[in-house]
């Protein structure tokens, strides 16, 4: 059984679009990335399985519940990290764990989790002293209350620093080895490449493309780029290295001094034969993936 | 069902508001201070006396605590986005609605009871007579006529976005249903002689429609309960049935009930 299945998932205000009959599944056990801009639908469509948003066509189903018609089902399965949010003020970061822990019927130590998640010196604080960060820290504790099977967070790093961030995900992958679907939305083409099987991306309330990293790499078509140092570029002829089966192309860049080629990923070996061959030396190279930015202005049409 | 976790913790986080604090003591002293004034002005007070002496105290005051109770409880946390974490933890919109009006609607039943309780044993003692059944359906009868302004004011904080309509629209209700419509009998009464459909004083469909305020409701209820009123226009021996104290109670227990489960089936269809 699928984690999640959304099917035609279409949600209108007004004349506004937010959502574009959306089919999206998730298998039990994936890591999965939802990417877009601001903007794009990815809130709408979080809050359609959680319910606060009813589409106004399709449906979506956890693990077999219908988020709308068995809606606290679907979310006794869930630890969500919402989206604009806002703490009791004037309950205590254990208060609110107790909170979570009676909420979902479930045992445990309140510290236990606020160690997990880092806040533990805060811990009887009043959540209304938190900055951001905290803040985060303690819904994600919230979140993972009760060992959820599916987590969803919503945009997660927002207000946290680098190592919090890092935090963050080290605490996706232990919860992904524990066996939970992740489902984590944000606009940080980064963030998903670091912990993702699978990504899909938002754009306009329409998704436009959903695969592995790798797999959206090679649907953009870029290969490898090669950034190769020599040390007499004159020698260099770039008809020579074109000709080498695999390369796309090549040529000679002169800030730095260095032959760039473009070619698939098992043709680099061959360039640095070749050009050893004609007896260049070949004194540094680097290789260069399409990045993630250029896929994701690529399908979101940022670059227009 | 987790309806319990949220009305306690929501109980809680009144208690924890000096002001609410402040609120629900003074109406449980205003109790107190009647049941101290009655055997000052009646020899040998009996604890149906209770209800009438307290009668204008009552639908003055628990109106006041029942809509500062309610009104904000739901749009508050929706707008500041409480409402997002509550309800990402498995609750349904129900168990909200539910919890807060147990919640609130408690302290006010302990308010008002402690308040009762305290201010018959002071009838009682010395020199006056403790009725059990009458002290105990008093008690009820109030709880529930400040229940219907928590779900009242509950039912309005259900159906916005925006917390000034919400404030506006409860205190709004306050001053038309308390204030304002008590007073206006006279008005109807040249209104309707006017188009023709009355002469001398209201008929009695209008003196149903008029008196069908909680708080008249409440009035009639004490009145013919507890008063011992046998005549006026509504109780009076030749009066409608409609009229009575009878229909007044269920219609008072209709208050309480009927605004906030059209209010929770409002909240249950929307976005948030």
């Amino acid at each position: 059984m699928a984690a999640i299945q959304a099917r035609e998932v279409s949600k209108r205000y007004g004349t506004l679009t937010a959502l574009d009959r959306v089919d999206l599944t998730v298998e039990e056990g994936e890591i999965f990335g939802f990417l877009g801009p601001n903007g794009a639908g990815k809130s709408t469509m979080i809050n359609v399985f959680l319910d606060f948003v009813r589409p106004n066509t399709g449906q979506v189903e956890i693990f077999g519940h219908d988020c709308q018609r068995a809606s606290v089902a679907a979310r006794e399965r869930m630890g969500v990290l919402p989206e604009g949010y806002e703490l009791y003020d004037r309950l205590t970061g254990r208060q609110h764990v107790l909170f979570a822990m009676e909420s979902k019927d479930a045992g445990g130590e309140p510290m236990e989790i606020l160690e997990r998640v880092g806040i533990e010196d805060a811990a009887d604080r009043k959540a209304g002293g938190y900055s951001k960060g905290m803040a985060q820290r303690l819904v994600l504790g919230m979140a993972l209350v009760g060992e959820p099977d599916l987590l969803i967070l919503d945009e997660p790093t927002t207000g946290l620093d680098p190592r919090g961030a890092r935090a963050m995900r080290e605490i996706i992958r232990e919860e992904n080895e524990r066996g939970t679907t992740i489902f984590f939305s944000s606009h940080i083409l980064e963030q998903v490449e670091a912990v993702c099987d699978r990504v899909g991306i938002l754009h306009d309330g329409e998704l436009a493309a959903i695969d592995t990293i790798d797999g959206l790499r090679q649907s953009v078509g870029g290969g490898t780029k090669l950034l190769i140092t020599v040390d007499d570029i004159e020698r260099v002829e770039v008809g020579r290295i074109e000709a080498i089966a695999g390369v796309e192309s090549a040529w000679i860049e002169s800030e730095p001094s260095q032959i760039v080629v473009t070619c698939s990923n098992d043709a680099k070996m061959d360039v640095l034969v070749g050009l050893d061959d004609v007896g260049v030396d070949v004194l540094n190279f680097e290789t260069e993936e399409p990045s993630l930015e250029d896929l994701f202005v690529e399908y979101t049409g940022g670059g227009e | 069902m987790t309806w319990r976790t949220i009305a306690k913790k929501d109980a809680r986080a009144v208690l924890d508001s000096r002001t609410f604090r402040w609120f629900l003591g003074i109406v449980a002293i205003a109790f107190v201070f009647g049941g101290y004034m009655l055997p000052l002005s009646v020899e040998a007070p009996t604890t149906s006396d209770l209800p009438s002496s307290m009668v204008d105290a009552v639908t003055l005051l628990l109106p006041l605590l029942g809509i500062m109770l309610g009104y904000k409880a739901i749009v508050g946390e929706r707008t500041s986005g409480r409402l997002n974490l509550l309800l990402s933890l498995p609750h349904s919109r129900r168990d909200v609605v539910v919890g807060k009006l147990v919640g609130r609607g408690g302290l006010l039943a302990v308010a008002v009871s402690v308040g009762i309780v305290l201010g018959a044993l002071l009838v009682y003692y010395p020199f006056g007579t403790l009725e059990p059944l009458v002290l105990a359906s008093y008690l009820l009868v109030t709880v529930c006529f400040g229940l219907a302004f928590v779900g009242i004011a509950l039912a309005i904080s259900t159906l916005t976005t925006s917390e000034h309509l919400a404030t506006a629209g409860a205190f709004g209700t306050f001053f038309v249903l308390v204030v304002v419509w008590p007073q206006l009998q006279p008005l109807f009464s040249v209104a309707l002689e006017r188009v023709g459909l009355a002469s001398g004083g209201l008929p009695e469909w209008a003196l149903f429609v008029h008196g069908a305020t909680p708080g008249l409701l409440y009035e009639r209820v004490v009145e013919g309960f507890y008063g011992g009123a046998s005549d006026g226009p509504y109780l009076g021996p030749d009066a409608a049935w409609y009229l009575g104290e009878w229909v007044a109670l269920a219609l008072l227990i209709a208050w309480a009930i009927v605004p906030i489960t059209l209010g929770y089936l409002r909240f249950q269809s929307t976005d948030l």
